[in-house]
């Protein structure tokens, strides 16, 4: 028990707990504000899985092809938005089942990840770090929110985005009607299933970019468990935050942590069980699940297909 | 009868604001309009009225763009339209005040008003307009307040003021009093008939309610089974003849007042009042009920009702204010927060499934679709569908019993089907109700829970519900009818409560209703 309180006083006063915390919250932040847009006009998308890992390898791959992190990050979006091409297209244009549709797509991006990785085998390195002057020097976190890769930095400016797309924008307001009452959006003249396959290519664009920031800053190479679940921690902290920004990116920051847990402990000299680290983040999702889910309201919609003329 | 008091200046413009030649609209089999002509003139208000399922709404939806008709023209100001959605038809001018439909409840009223416009969205813009709107009709409202939290009657505000600010020439309003207090209704004709007289709109009132149409319009268009049977001027029509024309066939106003909407003094009740049961203990008491809902306010509100056996109590009162969530108690659905359930003087616990309806609680749900019957399952399978272990072996049904049971209720309630295999989407409206009716009476309950039992029923089909309810209360049967029509209550309670906000604010017997009294209370004020 002691050690355990030790290992928590050691892990409160690294400067490298916090980095490599900071680094998976951002890459759950990625896939998760993208989510919470998504959610918002009505769709559970659980394709976040499969947007990360496209990005991520399309990511390698543009990087090896260029040596350019930019070209790499933007191989990452492009590789998300065809993920979310597909979902769009399949659940909100044809009537196909958003979790069939996100589950299939989840599985082909996989297999097809793993097997281009075999053909092309992308070579990449780890984006060197960028610090912010004066702000990284803050001590203990300074260098994990503000010494990391640029690339991390862009989830900064997507946070705000989206909360001011969704909430000061007629997007964003035509975007929370379809997901409160689609019927009601139909009636007043809003394209319900436009703003819904739109508000998952959004997801699509920070969960590529999430994917190439995997790749190429986070972990600085590609294989095809890098993503591991974690695109679905991203949707439970979207659920874990009660679909309000703030909580999202709370459940981003608690959930990153406990990922970190994997990295940060045995650095600090903790043997724990590997394959127990490993499964810690999910364990934790399903007790925040428990603990939040009941007191939260879904948009009303959330899940539900929208078909024009059925009421 | 008021006729002329409101009817407008007969100064009818030479090209109407809009005119339907011969719309056609099909779903699979069903002819929901049949070669329909319509038209709207500028300056004046135009009834249409029909039984539910005459093809109205459908009609006004294909003039709005939610449904496209199948043949038929469309012409706006003598030029011919293509309406093919919302925003077509807000370019011609042609504006809805839905019944249910259109407003987001998480979202805010000024919110709400600005969907479906177009370019930036600037709220101080539409909050400002919003204003100079509610104040230029009288129609007060905070533009900052959540929709959901508003009561009906503001609800409906926020529709027409989001209708008037695209200064529409045609407004379509779609049974606007069926959420309304009386009073609310009157002040919301008032608004209307400025709207018309002050400003030279055309507005169309969908309606089945006789007394409304004569009150408020102009001219009457009355449909039945999709085709228009009649057309005329509203101070040439009386009640009777609207009432024949809708339905096809003389009726008798007296016994009939319930499903027509006639609140009219000339055709007064039922041949003598229902006597008071005074009588025993009461077969089912609530007491002091709190239900929450799901945004934590109370839905239930320290709500307490007595039925005796053989009674029937009306629970009267505007919709949305706790009808629901009692329907929902006594149908074990939903838990109490506070208070319990009595049946036999014996406490059920609320809200384990089922509970009630072992304890002897039969509930006619008021949508059926949702919670009533299960349309894909045939008509002997839902019949059983309540409790399925009397039907059933060590687990398996026998399908002998089923069988003759179904049988047996669909002679007994003569349900019109092709036989107890048939799907139950197969059978009408009407006759799916009876299925409800049938399974819920062949129980041998206690006590009969009808919620908004004649909801979307033509008819003949109220003529048989409410004759059901008679004889199961004569029977012996407590029975609990929820309704917003005011109409149906007063036909066939014994006793009446009104319910607002949760909690009954009133009671009275029926032989000593007295209508002001009555209204007063449906608006939510104890008297």
């Amino acid at each position: 028990m002691s050690s355990f309180v030790g290992a928590i006083g050691d892990v409160l006063s690294s400067d490298a707990a916090y980095i490599s915390a900071i680094s998976f919250a951002a890459l759950l932040g990625f896939g998760a504000v993208g989510e919470w847009v998504a959610e918002k006009s009505g769709t559970l998308n659980i394709s976040i899985e499969a947007m990360l890992l496209a990005g991520a390898f399309a990511a390698a791959v543009g990087y090896d092809l260029t040596s350019n992190l930019a070209v790499g990050a933007v191989f990452g979006i492009v590789a998300g938005m065809a993920v979310a091409s597909a979902q769009a297209e399949l659940s909100h244009r044809l009537p196909a089942d958003q979790f069939v549709v996100g589950l299939a797509l989840n599985i082909l991006v996989l297999g097809l990840a793993g097997f281009l990785d075999g053909e092309l085998e992308p070579v990449t390195r780890r984006a060197p770090r960028v610090e912010i002057p004066l702000l990284s020097d803050i001590p203990l976190v300074g260098d994990a929110f503000f010494g990391q890769p640029w690339l991390l930095y862009l989830v900064y400016a997507f946070v705000p985005m989206a909360w001011w797309l969704v909430y000061r924008t007629r997007w964003g307001l035509e975007v929370r009607a379809a997901g409160e009452n689609p019927q009601s959006a139909d009636v007043s003249g809003i394209r319900v299933n436009l703003r819904r396959r739109q508000s998952i290519y959004v997801a699509g664009l920070t969960s590529g970019l999430g994917g190439a920031y995997l790749s190429l800053a986070l972990v600085g190479s590609f294989e095809d468990s890098i993503v591991g679940g974690r695109g679905f921690i991203a949707i439970a902290a979207v659920i874990f935050g009660g679909w309000t920004l703030r909580g999202t990116v709370a459940g981003c920051l608690l959930f990153g942590s406990v990922l970190s847990f994997r990295l940060s402990l045995p650095v600090l000299g903790y043997n724990l069980n590997n394959e127990l680290l490993t499964s810690l983040p999910f364990i934790a999702t399903i007790v925040g699940m428990a603990l939040f889910a009941h007191r939260v309201r879904p948009p009303a919609a959330l899940a539900r297909p929208f078909i024009r003329g059925l009421q | 009868m008021t006729d002329g008091l409101l009817a407008g200046t007969g100064v009818t413009a030479p090209v109407p604001a809009v005119s339907l030649e011969g719309i056609t609209k099909r779903f699979g089999a069903i002819v929901a309009c049949d070669a329909v002509d319509l038209d709207l003139h500028r300056g004046r208000i135009h009834g249409v009225l029909g039984e539910n399922g005459a093809g109205k709404s459908t009609l006004m939806k294909m003039m709005i763009g939610l449904v496209f008709p199948d043949d038929g023209a469309i012409f706006v100001d003598g030029i011919r339209c293509y309406i093919t959605d919302p925003q077509v038809a807000a370019g011609h001018g042609i504006a809805m005040v839905h019944q249910h439909f259109s407003l987001v409840d998480p979202l805010t009223v000024w919110e709400n008003i600005a969907l479906g416009d177009g370019g930036r969205l600037d709220p101080g813009d539409v909050r400002e307009r919003v204003g100079e709107i509610s104040e230029h009709y009288g129609l007060a409202i905070d533009p900052d307040a959540r929709v959901g939290d508003l009561p009906a009657g503001l609800r409906q505000r926020v529709e027409i003021i989001k209708c008037l600010r695209r200064d529409p020439d045609i407004l379509i309003f779609d049974e606007p009093t069926s959420v309304l207090t009386p009073e609310e209704s009157v002040q919301l004709f008032d608004s209307l008939r400025r709207v018309v007289t002050d400003e030279g709109r055309a507005v169309a009132l969908v309606s089945h309610k006789l007394d409304e149409i004569i009150q408020a319009t102009d001219d009457v268009t009355i449909m039945r089974q999709g085709v228009v049977v009649d057309r005329l001027r509203t101070v040439d029509a009386d009640t009777p003849m609207l009432a024949r024309s809708m339905v096809g066939r003389p009726v008798s106003l007296r016994s009939e007042r319930a499903a027509f909407g006639v609140l009219d003094p000339s055709v007064e009740g039922p041949d003598e009042p229902a006597a008071p049961i005074t009588a025993e203990e009461p077969v089912l008491r609530v007491v002091d009920a709190v239900v929450h809902g799901r945004h934590g306010q109370a839905s239930l509100d320290g709500f307490s009702l007595d039925v005796r056996p053989g009674e029937i109590v009306g629970v009267a009162g505007v919709e949305d204010n706790g009808q629901a969530e009692l329907a929902d108690v006594l149908s074990s659905l939903v838990t109490l927060q506070r208070g319990h359930v009595e049946v036999d003087a014996t406490t059920v616990a609320a809200g384990r499934p089922g509970a009630m309806a072992r304890a002897g609680v039969a509930v006619i749900p008021a949508d059926r679709h949702d919670s009533g019957i299960v349309l894909d399952m045939t008509v002997a399978e839902n019949l059983i569908l309540v409790d399925p272990k009397r039907m059933a072996r060590a687990g398996v049904l026998d399908s002998d019993l089923v069988r003759n049971l179904a049988l047996r209720l669909i002679d007994e309630f003569e349900i019109q089907c092709w036989g107890p295999d048939a799907p139950l989407w197969s059978l009408s409206g009407g006759n799916q109700q009876r299925v409800v009716l049938a399974r819920e009476l062949s129980h041998q309950p206690k006590v009969l829970v009808a919620a908004q039992p004649t909801r979307g029923l033509d008819v003949g089909a109220i003529e048989y519900m409410t004759e059901r309810l008679r004889r199961a209360a004569e029977d012996g049967v407590g029975v609990v009818l929820i309704s917003s029509e005011l109409e149906e209550i007063l036909d066939l309670s014994h006793r009446i409560v009104v319910m607002s906000r949760g909690r009954v604010i009133g009671e009275m017997g029926r032989a000593d209703v007295d209508r002001d009294r009555l209204a007063l209370m449906l608006g939510g004020r104890a008297a």
